[in-house]
């Protein structure tokens, strides 16, 4: 639409002004007011309430503390001693762990819960329903439901799977693989809601064209499902991938940060909560921000190109 | 079209609701303390209703109508418990009058300055209480929280697979392992998941060794190296011997639903279990146990940590004076204290009260281990000394560290604690 | 609209077999009941992963005693309806009510704030939209955990602890970020002929939004829709923060929940957690039925296009 009426304007700066576009004129607010009034009540909100506490974090971040108490102004010690603890890189390796391999398996089976959900069958309403009823239920109380699953008492998962005493949750390396199992089935749905909700957006007649071409299955989807889906892709992917790197309820439910399961929330939790050091607490919580912050922007950028650039292109 | 109006309906019937919502919140006006109702701020299970703690604010509040006390139930877990209030005292909000306060954090409340000295009626407490309790209320050598109930942790066996119950740990464990194996059940369970109850677990083990933390005024660090060593590596050794498998994730609950189910010779666990075992007559531990003093590794005497909550008037209180009469009267009424036991199974804190249960068998096992059993230490570092427990001691129970080093980690870390 | 929306795509779909069916004759016949096998299997499998941890919660509220709660036999009786009852005595409803207002009104403000922000990243000219994007992303990734104290603070001044508003104002900030990328992805997607097309008749950017896009974006705002409700919902630490106790006024569900506690002292109370947890996951279940009718063809319905 706008693309060819607004480009060549590129000197304006509002389109509330008199050089703004010719549709502006013609009725209503214009194109770039209407951005704005449409941006400020989000921006207005989320700046009201997120602002003033991360603000303080930072702040906070600098000083230094003993439990409690404040002592004195530190700089960027607090940051150094995270910096050069070993726990928190231990914590920050687990995070990361965790994070890549239950994004990855939520990925793959929630596109699989998506391609079914999108499919026509009888029961369809029913199936997509009980597809969400994991997600539904409370993380704390999957945490421990999960945690009663896989503990030697009373042993859900052995009985069924006939293990005997198998210490899923008490020996190195299988805790890793129990809490990323249950992320995986916790979350797997939400991953394919949103996935399935990009499919759904898919026009039918784009498909027609291909099958009229012969094109393959596996190619249909390869070629044309996946490129159309990427949207929907990235952003089921961001908010998996920065929720994951913040995870705290299955680790501290399920294992307590035993046998390498620290996780970086966990570790701020320690010391906000646990050991109360504001100071250092604060400064592990930017740590977090900014890395997890790091690996959105990833995201963001892809996203922005494949949305925004055309728009943008325009100022 | 007729789909596109139908959306831009719901959409406006979503506002509808949305204004409708903001609108109201229902009234919670009961916030404001009248005239000089005091506020209790205590967890778990009997500040429900119904719960002793409940049935304890009532009679105050019939014998004082003029200061009448209320309770404001805070949740089981401890953690969040010290963090709810800690939110209310960190903004000296003043909305909590008296404080149920773990045995632990005594030194933590009074170094941040929310508690109100209690030196005044320290006299009337210390004549009549349990000196172990009573410390558990002392940080800097003043009286900080009332004792109110306390805890200490019983040898559970099953009467049914062996005759008297072993009086040291290396004994309890082979017998564990040979009358477990000979009725294909496990040997002994406990608390070994990585949390409070481990540092508990593994300081009983310590102290039953001879080991000590502090000296008497906390201004010296006694931490054994070699004693820690010997305990650490004892855990080490019953995981693969006489520990039930999932030992080292395995809380209260999980030990007492072992035990209870029948699969295990022995637990480590505290009072609560006792009544729960014996009203479940289709546990196979069910007239079969009975309860012992835990074992040491000398065969003297018995060793056992005290848990327990006190009473503490918050400095922020409005009614600080009637929040104080309330603590003493909690920590010194005899019948307020018999009550916690006769209803609730808590272990009362007041030392004539074991005298007069004598009969009932928790009481009067209580009674001995009480007058022996030990306080972690209730320093402001507490927490941190725990934690740091956890990270060295756990790993090496489980095969995952040195024992050696990782009591050496406790002990520099016991080191920065003193003289700051 | 719920019972037509569907049709189009199983339409699309079937018409498309059929034809593959003409086209390849013979061979077909036996590949697809082969298919159906298989599929019917693949939803048996998914099911079973999805809803086997639910029906061992609902097996396990209906039990009774420790004995039979910590069995691992999921058929370990006795059995019985005491821990619902138990729920109910703890005015549960209110929790629920609690929790049904928060919930709604987040969602209803994030969809309705949240939509024209997204649209006009997706489609009206903005300066530095990517760095838009990352401050708004930015906003719900700092650690909850270390918002808190700031934000108690805060909140106790303002007289915004122990209200519905103290909780959906920050659980509609906090979602927003979410709220704004799922929408952004979705009105992008939509072709920019239809919106021209509405233009051309006369129609403001506004009304454009208004009647073409918002309508034609429909499975994504409801999809929106379902995940700000439930993370809503399930939100734990500010609701245990800033309303940790009394039914009456503002705890929510989980809150409630977590603060479930045993008999006595140390006991967990598995039995009301799961009846609870039971409680709640059926309204949310039958508000994803509903909902997923919609999550359908929104597109297709509109694309007729002329």
């Amino acid at each position: 639409m706008a693309d060819t009426q607004i480009a060549p304007e590129p000197g304006t700066r509002a389109g509330a002004g008199p050089g703004g576009p010719r549709a502006a004129k013609r009725k209503g607010l214009s194109e770039r007011a209407l951005a704005r009034v449409f941006v400020a009540p989000s921006v207005l909100l989320m700046a009201l309430v997120a602002l003033f506490p991360v603000i303080w974090a930072i702040v906070i971040s600098l000083f230094l503390y003993t439990r409690r108490q404040q002592t004195g102004f530190g700089g960027l010690e607090n940051y150094t001693d995270a910096l050069t603890s070993g726990r928190f890189w231990d914590s920050v390796w687990f995070t990361f762990v965790f994070t890549v391999s239950s994004v990855t398996f939520e990925f793959l089976i929630g596109l699989g819960f998506a391609l079914l959900m999108n499919q026509a069958f009888r029961g369809r309403g029913v199936t997509r329903a009980a597809i969400l009823v994991p997600w539904v239920i409370p993380t704390v109380i999957a945490a421990q439901m999960w945690f009663f699953m896989f503990n030697v008492t009373p042993g859900f998962i052995n009985n069924l799977l006939g293990l005997g005493n198998f210490n899923w949750l008490g020996q190195p390396g299988w805790p890793i693989f129990a809490v990323v199992f249950a992320d995986v089935w916790k979350t797997a749905p939400f991953v394919a809601l949103l996935l399935l909700a990009g499919l759904q957006t898919i026009p039918g007649d784009v498909y027609e064209s291909a099958r009229v071409d012969d094109a393959g299955m596996f190619q249909r989807f390869w070629f044309i499902t996946m490129p159309l889906l990427k949207p929907a892709i990235l952003v089921a992917l961001l908010f998996r991938t920065v929720d994951a790197l913040r995870v705290y309820d299955l680790p501290a439910v399920m294992t307590q940060g035993a046998f390498g399961t620290e996780s970086l929330a966990i570790l701020v939790r320690e010391f906000v909560v646990r050991t109360p050091n504001p100071g250092f607490g604060a400064a592990l919580s930017t740590l977090t921000f900014i890395l997890v912050l790091g690996v959105g922007m990833i995201f963001v950028i892809l996203l922005g190109r494949d949305l925004v650039i055309g728009t943008e292109g325009e100022e | 079209m007729k789909t596109r109006r139908t959306f831009s309906t719901w959409i406006s019937l979503a506002g509808g609701f949305a204004l409708l919502a903001a609108a109201c919140t229902p009234g919670g006006d009961d916030d404001e303390a009248e005239g000089g109702e005091m506020v209790w701020a205590i967890g778990g299970s009997e500040a429900q209703v119904g719960g002793v703690h409940q049935t304890i604010a009532e009679r105050w509040s019939e014998a004082n109508p003029d200061n009448p006390i209320r309770i404001e139930i805070l949740p089981e877990a401890a953690d969040e418990q010290r963090e709810q209030q800690a939110l209310d005292l960190q903004a000296e909000a003043g909305g909590f009058d008296v404080l149920g306060v773990d045995v632990i954090w005594t030194g933590e409340y009074s170094e941040n300055e929310w508690l109100e000295s209690l030196e005044d009626i320290r006299g009337d407490i210390e004549a009549v209480t349990l000196p172990g309790p009573f410390e558990t209320g002392i940080w800097g050598g003043e009286l900080w929280a009332a004792p109110y109930n306390s805890n200490a942790g019983f040898l559970y066996y099953r009467t049914d697979l062996i005759d008297t119950p072993p009086t040291t740990w290396e004994e309890l464990c082979q017998v564990a392992e040979e009358a477990g194996s000979a009725e294909g059940i496990a040997g002994f369970v406990g608390q070994g998941a990585q949390y409070e109850g481990f540092v508990v677990n593994w300081l009983e083990y310590y102290w039953g060794l001879g080991g000590e933390l502090y000296n008497e005024d906390q201004s010296e660090v006694l931490f054994d190296v070699e004693l820690a060593t010997q305990a650490t590596e004892f855990m080490a050794d019953a995981l693969s011997d006489c520990y039930a498998p999932g030992f080292n994730t395995s809380m209260e609950e999980e030990a007492r639903n072992e035990f209870q189910g029948g699969n295990a010779v022995f637990m480590r666990n505290w009072p609560y279990a006792y009544s729960l075992i014996q009203e479940d007559t289709g546990s196979p531990a069910n007239e079969n146990f009975d309860i012992a003093p835990l074992p040491t590794f000398t065969g003297q005497g018995t060793i056992s940590a005290l848990g327990g909550f006190n009473n503490a008037v918050s400095a922020f209180s409005n009614n600080k004076e009637a929040a104080k009469e309330f603590v003493l009267w909690a920590a010194t009424d005899p019948e307020v204290q018999a009550t916690l036991a006769t209803e609730a199974s808590l272990p009362p804190t007041m030392a004539s009260v074991y005298d007069d249960l004598a009969d009932d068998p928790v009481m009067s096992l209580l009674g001995e281990v009480l007058s022996e059993a030990k306080p972690r230490p209730p320093a402001p570092q507490w927490n941190e000394i725990s934690v740091t427990m956890q990270r060295a001691l756990y790993p090496a129970y489980n095969g995952e560290g040195d024992p050696r080093s990782a009591a050496e980690e406790v002990l520099a870390f016991l080191e920065g604690t003193v003289g700051n | 609209m719920s019972d037509t929306a569907p049709a189009p795509v199983e339409e699309v779909t079937r018409r498309g077999q059929a034809r593959k069916n003409r086209r390849q004759g013979g061979v077909v016949e036996q590949r697809s009941t082969l298919q159906v096998w298989g599929k019917s299997a693949l939803l048996g499998v998914i099911l079973l992963w999805c809803l086997f941890p639910f029906f061992w919660l609902i097996m396990t509220s209906l039990k009774i005693g420790d004995r039979a709660l910590n069995s691992p036999d999921l058929f370990q009786g006795p059995f019985g309806l005491q821990n619902y009852e138990a729920v109910f005595g703890q005015n549960f409803h209110l929790n629920l009510r609690n929790s049904f207002v928060v919930a709604g009104a987040t969602t209803i403000i994030c969809i309705l704030v949240g939509s024209l922000t997204a649209y006009a990243i997706a489609r009206l000219p903005l300066k530095r939209k990517i760095l838009l994007l990352s401050g708004v992303l930015a906003v719900s990734l700092f650690p909850p955990v270390a918002l808190v104290p700031p934000l108690y603070e805060l909140w106790r001044n303002l007289g915004l602890l122990n209200t519905w508003e103290g909780l959906y104002i920050p659980y509609t900030a906090f979602t927003l970020p979410l709220t704004i990328f799922i929408l952004m992805t979705f009105y992008a997607s939509i072709p920019k002929d239809l919106e021209e097309a509405a233009r051309v008749d006369g129609a403001t950017p506004f009304q454009a939004f208004w009647r073409v896009i918002l309508p034609l974006a429909a499975p994504g705002v409801f999809a929106a829709a379902i995940i700000i409700f439930v993370l809503s919902w399930n939100e734990f630490l500010l609701a245990n923060t800033f309303a940790p106790r009394n039914p009456e006024i503002a705890q929510t569900v989980p809150v409630a929940i977590a603060a479930f506690t045993g008999a006595v002292p140390f006991q967990r109370p598995i039995g009301t957690i799961t009846a609870a947890c039971v409680i709640v996951t059926i309204p949310m279940i039958i508000i994803a039925l509903i909902f997923q009718k919609r999550i359908v063809a929104g597109l297709t319905a509109g694309s007729v296009k002329g």
